[in-house]
């Protein structure tokens, strides 16, 4: 896949990067908006990933001329700005997710991959990973063509983690991914094991032994 | 600062009353002493013109030794022994009113010819003590038709005077730090409320700028913050994904600095919440039910919570506010509770016609209750909070109404809700 990353802190745009393209995407940067306009302009992505307080203008000022050039390029909008209005604004305006600053690279890249699955290939819900294959739209994963039956938190851990498939994932990536600005409810995340211990279980007696440990306190969805 | 307003009297009634009050005191006094000034006036003249008759009398004895009476203003006597002078008041008989009439009398022993006499002239009183009442109470009249006309005449000149600064007090009570509607000030010719009014207009621009850069300053902090953060979360995830792995105490330590990220950004998240609130940025009212939504929280926190959290509302309570700030409160109430929670207890939600009440177990009573609406306010260390959470659902309860009151009974912490208007 080929992303733009429009944002103007080069810092985050390289770290960005650095986490999408271990997933073979391609990453270019802009730093500013004329210069996301330029390359914009100039090349076809498959995705944007872009910010609204760019140094020298509005990330929605882009997104509408997106828009106004009938352009069907996905774009997920990543702003430090939390409020409502903001998030409801640049959803009309046509971008397809809104992320707030600070998020999880994983977080990310969960979002990207569902906005791809939804336009890209014209609507195809099935994510497959081996033996495994999950349907978004009816939302129920499978096993060697066997339904598993899972919570739907158990099922949005599933996606997660074979969304961030061979990257480490603590616990607090975890809990943030499933339960929000809730997540920072329980000091101990004892309501994480469970539901993991439980989707693991499920996994494991469907044949599919994929979720390891990872240094202890976190856990990676891994190829044996 | 409180002002007790019952013991407060009003400027205009306070000046009519210290008029009033001197008026009166003057009236008095004034009337006293006119009254004993013109009595004694009187007086003195009523005892010359009988001295003067007195004198005339003893002139005619000399001419007419024979003693004749006119009584009772005249009486003439012959005495063997000379007396002495007296002058006194008495009441006798007066034939030509018939009846009995207060004189002033003058009896007078004078020798004449050798014949000792005693002459007694008499004046009738009545007529000085009328005129000194006529006087009197003359004066007290036009004195006090003059006090009543200055009274009204100050008054009204008065309250004329003071329009501008009552004017002005009534927008000052009316003045919002929030709004950005300029202070309209009713310009005096009088120096001293012009000055006011100048130093009205300058504290509140002060005022409100200084709000204005405090606010704008909690939102750019809160704002510019994200950033740095989105990027120093971004790096942990990077370097916890390296090729070359970690050992479990350097992963620990990451994840460790992962959580320290989210309460920061959480805490301006709230605190950006808290500042929009106080301005009044959601002006979004509509008729909600709030027990259903309450219901819907719960539901949402049910895996989160360690322990039970039951539900129990008797009928729907419908309140019209912004429908964002409605889950907010009810978050906010819903994760206090389950953050304060003992282990094994159950956390109870219930409701009566207009009020929620949500309970969670705990051991003692909070130790500074006043203060747990005030932000950054903790009760303990031994739980993670921003401390900010009870502030906004205090913030919210203000903003449209609403009764909040806590209460520790029977081993539970229990916040309380009234929607009821209060």
């Amino acid at each position: 896949m080929k992303i733009l990353i429009a944002e103007d802190e080069t810092e985050l745009q390289k770290s960005i990067a650095t986490y999408l393209e271990r997933d073979g995407n391609v990453c270019e940067m802009a730093s500013d908006y004329h210069e996301a306009l330029y390359k914009i302009d100039l090349y076809e992505y498959d995705l944007l990933v872009l910010d609204i307080n760019l140094i020298t203008g509005s990330g929605l000022d882009i997104l509408k001329l997106l828009k106004r050039n009938r352009s069907e390029t996905p774009t997920i909008i990543i702003s430090a700005n939390n409020s409502l209005d903001d998030k409801l604004e640049g959803l009309d305006l046509g971008a397809d997710d809104y992320l707030t600053k600070p998020f999880h690279l994983a977080e990310l890249n969960s979002r990207i991959k569902a906005v791809l699955r939804r336009g890209k290939f014209g609507g195809n819900d099935r994510l497959e990973f081996h033996e495994i294959s999950i349907d978004t739209r009816s939302r129920t994963a499978y096993v060697n063509e066997q339904a598993l039956s899972l919570t739907r938190k158990e099922f949005d851990l599933l996606l997660f983690f074979v969304t961030n498939k061979g990257r480490v994932l603590s616990k607090e990536i975890i809990a943030e991914h499933l339960w929000g600005d809730h997540s920072d409810l329980a000091d101990n995340f004892d309501f994480i094991y469970v539901h993991i211990n439980n989707l693991r279980k499920k996994l494991t007696e469907a044949g599919a032994k994929y979720i390891k440990t990872a240094y202890g306190s976190g856990y990676k969805f891994v190829e044996e | 600062m409180i002002v007790d307003t019952l013991k407060k009297i009003r400027l205009i009634r306070k000046t009519s009353k210290t008029f009033l009050g001197i008026s009166a005191l003057l009236m008095l006094v004034s009337t006293v002493a006119l009254y004993f000034y013109l009595r004694n006036l009187l007086q003195s003249e009523v005892e010359e013109e009988l001295r003067s008759t007195e004198a005339r009398i003893e002139s005619s004895l000399i001419e007419n030794p024979e003693p004749f009476q006119l009584s009772p203003v005249v009486e003439i006597q012959t005495v063997s022994r000379l007396g002495k002078e007296v002058l006194k008041d008495t009441i006798i008989y007066d034939p030509s009113q018939d009846e009995m009439e207060e004189f002033r009398e003058l009896s007078t022993f004078s020798a004449i010819n050798g014949e000792n006499y005693r002459i007694t002239v008499r004046a009738l009183v009545v007529e000085s003590e009328n005129i000194l009442i006529a006087v009197v109470i003359s004066y007290l009249v036009i004195i006090l038709l003059v006090f009543l006309f200055l009274f009204y005449v100050n008054r009204s000149r008065n309250q004329k005077l003071w329009t501008p600064f009552f004017h002005n007090l009534e927008q000052m009570k009316r003045f919002s730090l929030s709004s950005d509607a300029p202070i309209a000030l009713m310009d005096s010719e009088i120096l001293e409320f012009s000055e006011l009014n100048t130093e009205i207009k300058l504290l509140t621009n002060k005022v409100r700028s200084d709000y204005r850069n405090l606010k704008q300053y909690t939102e750019d902090v809160s704002h510019e913050m994200q950033t740095p953060l989105a990027i120093i979360q971004a790096k942990i995830e990077n370097v916890i994904n390296m090729e070359e792995p970690l050992d479990d105490q350097q992963f620990e330590q990451l994840t460790s600095i992962q959580r320290d990220i989210q309460r920061l950004s959480q805490m301006t998240k709230r605190l950006t919440l808290l500042t929009k609130i106080e301005n009044n940025q959601f002006a979004n009212v509509e008729q909600l039910d709030i027990t259903r939504l309450m219901a819907e929280t719960v539901q949402d926190f049910c895996e989160i919570s360690n322990n039970a959290i039951k539900v129990d509302f008797e009928h729907p309570i419908k309140v019209d506010m912004d429908p964002y700030l409605a889950s907010v409160l009810c978050n906010n109430l819903v994760s206090n509770a389950i953050k304060y929670n003992i282990a094994q207890q159950d956390i109870v939600v219930g409701s009566t016609v207009d009020d929620i009440s949500i309970s969670n177990a705990g051991t003692t009573p909070l130790k500074h209750p006043d203060s747990l609406y005030n932000r950054f306010y903790r009760e303990s260390d031994g739980v993670k909070a921003t401390g900010l959470g009870l502030a906004i659902v205090k913030r919210i309860c203000d903003l449209y109404g609403f009764g909040i009151d806590y209460r520790f009974s029977g081993d539970r912490h229990m916040f309380t809700i009234h929607f009821g208007k209060k």
